[in-house]
């Protein structure tokens, strides 16, 4: 085993982000966790990364090793060398945990990339942001490195919800939209340029740098059994301000929420996730298995408190719209259906709502959950459903032509800026 | 006068599923056309309108086979049994036997692709789907030009509605397609569409009173 003698104390968080929170330049970057421990063989690193049990930070938490399996495999099958994306593309506009993690410490992204290179024999490797601004700064860290094994191509995704999903980044990369596509072919068997491809979140592959550095058993040491080491979460409290923190799995959304008191409710896991009470969100804890007792999941770590005096049906309807306006107009229940699921929502949050406008929320998400190329029906459904049951007094004081909120300014971010021509998605 | 005895039953039952086959060929494309466009049959759901263009296109292709299996078995004129798939090896009818394989070459290919479908990725799957479109053609010339049945008669008017209703279903495709909105156009439509009904102000908000007690710092 590997032992650096960088190696930090076991529990010392933060692991990936510098402590000093300034960006971090190649120079601090090689003092603090040294160089680049290549394997000098391809595979190796995967055994580690079985036993260090981690999990993707995009957001579906997929075991890591298991997706390096199955491109090593699939690129040995057909005698190919695979490809590597690593995916930064942040769409959801609650999460800035990516931005901040390629803006404070992004050679540790790029020691993943390089890491994953080697261990499934690659020789081409993206790393595709969401942000112009990022872009440039990923470009001037790479122009600093020396022991690149791969050369790596920074590539800016549209500003799009969907545009980090895994075959929309495909399809991005092969030069067409950035919109999801049909699957399978999965990316790990015919992804960029029809090539086997692995794609992995940026923080994944920045834990990987790390595993392969200090090894499984230190990464284990922090987090929980089922879910091993940490994990960035971006936390939006009453005040507005949304903070990236670094967290162990398991970590009690109390210690996240910070005073109650001004919440009055809590979103978890971003815009496709699940709206839960605040006094439920203060008896559970940052890992998946806690989670699932109230239907939500870590998924790329978004805590959103939302302040007591905002009204929550105002918020989702505001969000809702933004999704449906994000929907890549390809299917049709999600084209047909989160417009119409947007319109009765704002309905409802302006007091509007007629006696029909709750049932035929219930009929539309049942209609439109499960029936598209990608995720973003179910996703806006979970979301819209768990709003309906979270804030059911809220919906009553609605139908009532009512609204308990104070509040003026939106909450919830929600970009304004919307797709209108297909440029917009290339 | 003929009449249908056992030496005649294969060149009569060779004509016949020739005739059956062209309609369901005819009615498989327009319901291809319209599965294209995720249309729709009166009281049938979208999945009962794939269902029946995958069904008949599968009958279709048990009423050509008995139409080639007949034709070759008719001992008055003799087709090589290569003369099937490969065109221009027969001496009778050359043209329109080699019309024939032609045809009966793009169809299998069509329906091969369709039967291992799961294995393909889309794209394959689909260009090799759109050569339906060039096989209906040269099996209705096929058709046409093999006997006199087709020239005259009701059967030239069955012949001529098939080509006709062909006809009309593709321009139908065609006008639909000029008119679809661009994809990345198609919600800012509909959004636009199902939002214009509500207008108006949020409802009236009780004064903002302040909680503005910010707590910061990191987790505990």
């Amino acid at each position: 085993m590997r032992v650096s003698t960088a190696m930090p104390r076991a529990t010392t968080l933060p692991r990936l982000l510098p402590e000093d929170g300034n960006p971090e330049s190649i120079r601090a970057h090689l003092a603090r966790h040294g160089r680049i421990p290549y394997r000098g063989n391809t595979g190796v690193l995967i055994r580690d990364l079985e036993q260090s049990g981690l999990a993707g930070r995009g957001g579906a938490s997929f075991p890591a090793h298991r997706k390096f399996a199955s491109v090593l495999e699939n690129a040995a099958k057909r005698r190919v060398a695979p490809v590597i994306v690593a995916n930064g593309a942040e769409g959801e506009p609650a999460s800035s945990k990516d931005a901040a993690l390629l803006g404070l410490a992004p050679h540790l992204v790029l020691d993943g990339i390089q890491l994953a290179a080697e261990t499934l024999g690659a020789d081409r490797a993206y790393l595709y942001t969401h942000s112009v601004k990022l872009g440039d700064h990923v470009r001037q860290a790479l122009a600093q490195r020396h022991e690149d094994l791969v050369a790596v191509e920074v590539v800016v995704a549209p500003p799009r919800f969907l545009a980090g999903q895994e075959t929309a980044l495909v399809s991005h990369l092969n030069g067409g939209p950035a919109v999801p596509t049909f699957s399978p072919p999965r990316p790990g068997e015919r992804g960029v340029s029809g090539l086997p491809t692995l794609v992995q979140n940026v923080e994944t592959l920045g834990h990987l740098a790390l595993i392969a550095r200090y090894g499984p058993q230190w990464f284990r040491e922090v987090g929980i059994p089922d879910g091993s080491g940490s994990l960035l979460s971006t936390v939006r409290r009453p005040d507005g301000r949304a903070r990236v923190f670094e967290v162990p799995f398991g970590l009690p959304l109390r210690d996240l929420l910070g005073d109650p008191t001004w919440i009055g409710a809590v979103l978890l896991g971003g815009y496709h996730g699940t709206w839960i009470h605040t006094d439920q969100a203060l008896r559970l804890r940052l890992d998946n298995d806690s989670l699932s007792a109230v239907g939500a999941s870590v998924g790329a770590g978004i805590v959103v408190a939302l302040p007591v005096d905002a009204c929550g049906l105002i918020e989702t309807a505001r969000s809702v719209r933004y999704l449906a306006l994000e929907s890549a107009g390809q299917c049709g229940p999600c084209l047909n259906g989160l417009p119409r699921i947007s319109a009765a929502l704002t309905d409802l949050a302006r007091c509007r709502a007629g006696r029909r406008t709750l049932g035929d929320l219930q009929r539309w998400s049942g209609l439109v959950a499960g029936r598209g190329v990608c995720h973003h029906p179910d996703g806006t459904v979970r979301f819209v459903r768990s709003a309906l049951e979270t804030f059911a007094g809220e919906v009553e004081r609605h139908m009532r032509g009512q609204c308990g909120a104070t509040r003026r300014e939106p909450f919830l971010p929600v970009p304004s800026d919307v797709a209108r021509a297909e440029e917009d998605w290339v | 006068m003929s009449g249908i005895n056992p030496s005649t039953l294969p060149w009569y039952l060779s004509r016949a599923t020739g005739v059956v086959a062209l309609v369901l060929m005819t009615v498989v494309l327009v319901l291809g056309l319209l599965v294209a466009r995720n249309g729709r049959l009166p009281g049938l759901p979208q999945f009962a309108v794939t269902g029946l263009h995958r069904n008949l296109s599968l009958l279709s292709v048990v009423f050509v086979a008995v139409h080639i299996v007949t034709a070759i078995a008719d001992s008055y004129v003799s087709i090589p049994i290569t003369a099937v798939i490969v065109p221009l090896t027969s001496g009778y009818e050359r043209l329109a036997l080699s019309l024939g394989a032609v045809s009966l070459d793009l169809t299998l290919a069509v329906i091969i692709t369709s039967l291992i479908r799961s294995r393909l990725n889309l794209k394959t799957w689909r260009a090799v789907h759109l050569l339906a479109y060039a096989s209906w053609p040269v099996a209705w010339l096929h058709g046409y030009t093999a006997a006199a049945d087709l020239q005259s008669g009701w059967l030239f008017g069955l012949a001529a509605v098939c080509l006709l209703a062909v006809i009309a279903a593709v321009a139908w495709r065609l006008i639909a397609a000029a008119r679809d909105i661009p994809r990345a156009e198609r919600v800012g439509h509909l959004m636009s569409a199902v939002h214009r009904r509500m207008t108006g102000p949020m409802p009236a908000l009780r004064e903002p009173h302040s909680h503005r007690r910010t707590t910061t710092g990191g987790p505990r």
